[in-house]
């Protein structure tokens, strides 16, 4: 009825989303520095934390969403 | 490396112990298995037949070298805050696994691919390709084969404090990685990496523990002094450093992904699960790796201050000195650690050197020069070429090119180039070789081009990226320009569908 993928394309689209917006600071303006968060500046905390999401999110594509023949 | 207060007889036995168990594994990998030396997939693949602890670690020791450490670092100490990218794109090659390993898998497994060139071959039927590929793969695995000689040496002779000199340090490793994997192959290469692995991974966090200490333990005082003295190493980044950083991580999450020892790792695998599992745990790898090497660049700022070029690509031998003299704990802690970042390196080799031999046995001599010998001639040749290659690296590694990291964009810059075809490919039934194999072509020249001319990133964009633009435009549309290639080819569209599930 359906042809499906191994790992369905939405899942990869989201993944892609987050790369792009979540892992490069296109977006802070130049007073994003402080305060600081366990010690990094501000704009750095927030890649950080996307960072750790996007790891989060791979393993849980590969644990969940990866389906096998 | 510099000068180090804890080398000498300490670190020479402790490379000497590390040696010795890389030639035990590798003598028991070996042993007892006659299929290793017989086959090309026993011997490059382990016959498939590698399980979970194995496969993630040698894909984790594969994937993070020595290099990791000592070269990046120095980087996040030259750029500040702005090195968390280095997070992002060891993190991304994960998610571009994810675009294609499932359905490779499925398909080598079928048809007992053992090089990636096996697969480009499969595809698209066309010499021209695969020689280009082949090359391509080549020149990428030697550069980086270079790389890692060139840090072997680097690093034993400063953890050794000169006692072995940079040539015999080299040779001694190279020997003993030669006769490990000459007697276990694959098989002897992943299990070596366990050790290799873990030993790295206890290196860094132990490390970072002894840099925090010695920075007085409080992260934000260590960042409120670098934006008193380097505020440009904690501000948001210039828009042109945001393109260099997307560029960064499409050029790594797309070339180190397809790296030939890399693909051959998913080969490898005893099962879709195992790979699949491995995978998982590999998307962390990067938060305790490169992560934790961040923060070692970071708290270096504060340790050692107003290190400029070279000099700050001393800053891992610096700090270790440092830690060294906290107490003997510690002092032992770094010895094993430098013996680990050894370790490390060779792991790496050994991946690169086995994935280097494989592309000439199974592609160059089976493909082209003699494709009626056994495996086991062919297996024979693969080793004896990969021997005499490496000691012709050796002779360049004599006079060790800049610094690492310019040989390191040099090598993605023409891998990536390959990246179309080998993904494209998996998706896409229309594209032909035709228009494959004339992207491949002008993307390596353009990249190759831009980089010797000096002109490595244009606004940013690194030039293996600009290549890749063009090689993809040049892909799509001359596909469309030219028929289709799969429909020809019911073998070939039979694989395609098969690796969709049918609901």
């Amino acid at each position: 009825k359906e042809v499906k993928e191994p790992i369905r394309k939405k899942w990869i689209w989201i993944g892609l989303v987050l790369i792009v917006v979540g892992n490069v600071p296109w977006y802070f303006s130049e007073g994003f520095v402080e305060p600081y968060i366990l010690g990094f500046p501000l704009w750095a905390f927030i890649i950080f934390i996307f960072s750790i999401i996007l790891c989060a999110y791979l393993s849980w594509v590969c644990l969940t969403q990866w389906k096998i023949v | 490396m510099g000068e180090l207060t804890f080398a000498g007889m300490d670190g020479i036995i402790i490379l000497t112990v590390f040696a010795i168990i890389m030639l035990v594994i590798g003598y028991y990998s070996g042993r007892g298995e006659k299929n290793i030396h017989e086959s090309l997939s026993g011997y490059y693949l382990a016959s498939g037949n590698l399980g979970l602890i194995a496969l993630f670690f040698t894909l984790f020791a594969t994937q993070y070298s020595g290099n990791t450490i000592v070269g990046y670092a120095p980087s996040a100490y030259r750029t500040g805050f702005s090195w968390l990218q280095s997070i992002s794109f060891m993190t991304i090659i994960i998610g571009v696994y994810l675009l294609f390993a499932p359905r490779l898998y499925v398909i080598a497994k079928k048809r007992n691919f053992i090089t990636p060139t096996d697969w480009l071959q499969h595809r698209f039927n066309s010499k021209k390709v695969t020689i280009l590929a082949i090359f391509l793969m080549l020149w990428g695995l030697g550069n980086y084969l270079l790389e890692q000689l060139v840090a072997i040496g680097q690093a034993v002779s400063g953890m050794t404090g000169g006692t072995i000199p940079y040539q015999v340090a080299v040779i001694a490793f190279v020997l003993v990685m030669l006769a490990y994997e000459w007697m276990g192959g694959m098989k002897a290469v992943a299990f070596t990496d366990v050790m290799q692995g873990l030993v790295l991974l206890i290196g860094i966090i132990f490390f970072v523990i002894g840099g925090v200490y010695l920075a007085g333990g409080n992260f934000t005082e260590i960042t409120r002094y670098i934006t008193e003295t380097e505020p440009a190493k904690t501000a948001v980044p210039p828009m042109e450093v945001n393109v260099n950083w997307f560029s960064m991580l499409v050029l790594v999450g797309l070339g180190a992904s397809i790296y030939p020892h890399a693909v051959q790792r998913i080969y490898a695998a005893k099962s879709e699960k195992t790979l699949r599992k491995s995978f998982a745990r590999m998307a962390w790898m990067p938060l305790l790796t490169t992560g934790l090497v961040f923060f070692v660049g970071i708290i270096g700022l504060k340790l050692f201050p107003g290190l400029e070029g070279n000099d700050s690509e001393q800053l891992v031998g610096l700090m270790a000195n440092k830690i060294a003299a906290i107490n003997p704990f510690f002092y032992w802690i770094m010895i094993i650690f430098f013996g680990g970042i050894v370790a490390a390196i060779v792991s790496t080799a050994d991946s690169v050197l086995l994935s280097f031999s494989s592309l000439i046995s199974n592609d160059v001599y089976g493909k082209f020069i003699n494709p009626g010998a056994t495996e086991h001639r062919k297996v024979m040749v693969g080793k004896i070429i990969g021997i005499i290659a490496i000691f012709g690296l050796l002779w360049i590694a004599w006079n060790p090119p800049g610094t690492l990291y310019e040989i390191f964009v040099l090598k993605f810059e023409l891998l990536v180039q390959v990246f179309p075809a080998f993904v494209l490919g998996l998706y896409w039934k229309r594209l032909n070789g035709k228009a494959v194999f004339w992207g491949m072509l002008l993307g390596a020249i353009i990249a190759g081009m831009l980089t010797f001319s000096g002109y490595k990133t244009f606004y940013g964009i690194h030039g293996g990226i600009i290549g890749l633009a063009f090689n993809f435009i040049i892909c799509i549309g001359g596909s469309y320009l030219t028929s289709t290639s799969v429909s020809k080819n019911k073998v070939l569209e039979e694989d395609m569908n098969a690796v969709s599930i049918k609901a």
